[in-house]
């Protein structure tokens, strides 16, 4: 291990990029915490705010070593006070800088729900002043965390008119992605999946311009049978559900929204017309979740292409459950969706 | 402490604040102007000549010109419906701001928000007004964390009545402007009604200026009919927040003479408290007599000045009913920055005609 690893692993102000793997694999976590540090040595105005993002690191350790490199005034700990976090960051964007608010978990967004989705969200239509603000916090379920730990906030985002809403799966994306919203000129909301934090790696590009743009899906698994359109974690079942199922004969194509403000329904669309079958697949709950527009888009748009009738697998519109037997019976598991794609395969 | 103000003492000896004739007789047009706005919209809503709903702010001019005659043009200002007269003091073009209240395309907002929901953070650094009070309590911290972290000697000032200081925003605002030393005033307007509810009901301390206290900051209790009263201690407040010494608070106290709303008849206001007001604390009136009284103005300078404010009424009036209304093609566009919907010239077909 070089000295320079060895320091980042400590945490003092060495760059993120340091605690990589041997091989230069990044996990999800490290690639976003590389995107911070890389937007923060590119541009003055870029700050980050948030509960102990400061000398603890963050909750999840993603801004550890930080403070160290660019002092406490661009490495902000705040009061736990979110509503004010984000009017903090709203009020500094329009005077020129570009805050990126941190929250524990993006369960604690809907204690500053209003200043969202109210101020933030609404400002730029009503004003024309921009509010380029990145709130960034790690959503989703699968680790065991409870009902207020586990939560999928992006139905109620996406609702929001004038946040763009960001949801990557993987390393690369999550760091492509986050550096684009600290760039955009309007505000956005990017939830990071806890489960995939340090569970998946990848060679992640270290072009301190590499970018992935926000609104474009991309297709994780060419396939010509069935589209299964997902996001976050959800990714990542699909393509296991989708490798076991190639065993079989059956050819899955998986669609990784990224985004799902703008969503991208060209991509959507064109891969349903190739399969002609769709599942789509999401973690928020089925009720009026991400996937209920999606779907809508198919059935609306998308109709001519269909062999059979959309299926949707999402979450029952419970608070998302504790003990195990409960949990895994609330989130979608890869056996559902290998049963599911089946079943609509055979049609 | 909440201090009934010593500048009391200094306004007795120093009655005009060390201001100048001109400025004197500019806080006068100022209170004239917003006077007479306030009562020719309500005639015209009354008359169902005005579309949307008005929030009069009568009987409160003498806190909203004082606190926004103290800033500076580049401090911010993020007040809220109640405070348009606030924002005409800071510098709103009088013919935009009807525009906006006509839904024309001239307005502020391009039509996207009616009535005093309005703002001109370009020209004069003033918030878009929200409903959600005190909703634009946050983002003053955020604007005062700019100019402090930039090093400039800018202002950012917050304004809210008494019925937004029971929510929790107002508390998280003030505790994060003290603990961060920024450069904020917070204004109370205490018109005494939450809409309906009286100050009893809202909050159990005797003033809302003693609350600054619990947030290591200076909080002074003004007279808000007493518009050099207001100024003053605005003034000092500015100055402390410009030079570095961190937030205060100001509650400005007065009566809210109409409803809450244009609907609204204000019954429980009891009448001989607001007709005592009327009489005696309006402070349009008030600041009028004693500018006579140091010979500063006469009959000749009062009537021109109510001519003049007549005459920019009449001007913005017609100015708003030739703007044209926005064209319904463009209701999705300024959504989002790219677009460049609002770094471009709107479109001008939508007719006069609603």
């Amino acid at each position: 291990m070089s000295a320079k690893v060895e320091a980042a692993a400590a945490g003092h102000g060495a760059e993120p990029r340091g605690k990589r793997s041997e091989n230069g694999e990044a996990t999800y976590l490290i690639a976003i915490a590389e995107a911070l540090w890389e937007e923060m040595e590119r541009d003055e105005r870029v700050f980050l705010l948030g509960e102990d993002i400061g000398v603890y690191g963050g909750a999840f350790k993603v801004t550890e070593g930080f403070i160290e490199r660019f002092g406490p005034e661009r490495v902000m700990d705040t009061p736990i006070a979110e509503e004010t976090i984000v009017g903090l960051a709203l009020g500094a964007a329009m005077e020129g800088m570009r805050p990126v608010a941190e929250f524990q978990y993006a369960d604690f967004m809907s204690s500053g729900f209003d200043m969202i989705t109210t101020a933030l969200g609404r400002y730029h239509y009503r004003s024309g002043v921009p509010a380029p603000v990145v709130l960034r916090g790690p959503s989703g379920g699968g680790v065991r965390a409870s009902s207020f730990h586990s939560f999928n906030p992006e139905p109620w985002f996406a609702h929001a008119p004038g946040l763009k809403v960001i949801c990557p799966a993987f390393p690369t994306d999550a760091k492509g992605l986050l550096k684009s919203a600290i760039r955009d000129d309007n505000p956005c909301v990017f939830l990071e999946h806890k489960w995939i934090y340090r569970r998946i790696k990848e060679v992640v590009p270290e072009d301190p311009d590499f970018l992935v743009p926000i609104g474009e899906a991309d297709v994780k698994r060419e396939g010509t049978d069935v589209s299964v359109i997902a996001y976050g974690m959800m990714v990542h079942h699909a393509l296991e559900a989708a490798e076991a199922l190639a065993r079989d004969g059956i050819d899955v194509e998986v669609v990784d929204l990224r985004s799902i403000v703008p969503l991208d329904t060209e991509t959507i669309l064109s891969s349903v017309a190739k399969t002609s079958r769709a599942v789509v697949l999401y973690e928020s709950h089925r009720f009026l979740g991400v996937g209920a527009e999606v779907t809508a888009v198919i059935a609306q748009e998308g109709f001519e292409s269909l062999d059979a009738p959309i299926v949707r697998i999402a979450p029952p519109n419970v608070p998302v459950p504790f003990s195990p037997t409960l949990e895994d019976a609330y989130l979608p598991q890869v056996a559902d969706i290998e049963d599911a794609i089946r079943e609509l395969s055979a049609w | 402490m909440a201090t009934k103000v010593s500048d009391k003492k200094r306004a007795r000896d120093d009655w005009r604040a060390g201001l100048s004739e001109e400025q004197l007789h500019e806080i006068l047009y100022k209170l004239k102007l917003c006077r007479y706005f306030d009562e020719r919209i309500e005639a015209l809503y009354r008359q169902g000549r005005l579309p949307g709903a008005i929030y009069s702010g009568r009987g409160q001019e003498g806190t909203h010109v004082g606190v926004a005659y103290a800033l500076r043009k580049d401090d911010s200002l993020f007040p809220t419906h109640r405070d348009l007269s606030a924002q005409l003091t800071k510098g709103l073009d009088l013919k935009r701001v009807m525009a906006q209240f006509w839904g024309r395309i001239d307005g502020y907002t391009r039509g996207r928000d009616g009535n005093s929901h309005i703002g001109d953070w370009e020209g004069n650094r003033t918030w878009t007004v929200m409903s959600h009070l005190p909703i634009a309590y946050p983002p003053a911290c955020g604007a005062a964390l700019a100019y402090k972290r930039r090093g400039e000697d800018r202002v950012a000032m917050g304004i809210c009545g008494d019925g937004a200081t029971s929510n929790g925003r107002w508390h998280e605002a003030l505790n994060v402007s003290a603990v961060y030393g920024l450069p904020v005033v917070w204004v109370v307007n205490n018109n005494r009604y939450a809409y309906s509810t009286p100050n009893e009901l809202e909050f159990p301390v005797p003033t809302i200026a003693e609350r600054a206290a619990a947030y290591g900051m200076p909080g002074v209790r003004v007279d808000g009919a007493n518009v050099l009263e207001v100024f003053t201690a605005a003034r000092e407040a500015v100055e402390r927040a410009r030079s570095g010494g961190g937030p205060s608070l100001i509650e400005s106290v007065s009566l809210r003479w109409r409803g809450h709303a244009g609907h609204d008849p204000a019954k429980y206001v009891p009448k001989e408290l607001l007709e005592d007001h009327m009489e005696n604390q309006d402070p349009v009136s008030r600041f009028e007599e004693l500018l006579r009284s140091h010979d500063l103005v006469d009959d000749d300078h009062v009537k021109r000045l109510e001519e003049r404010v007549k005459d920019e009424f009449e001007e913005g009036y017609a100015f708003a009913l030739a703007s044209p209304f926005p064209e319904a093609g463009d209701v999705t566009k300024g959504l989002w920055v790219e677009d460049g919907y609002w770094r471009s010239q709107p479109g001008r077909g939508g007719g006069t005609e609603a």
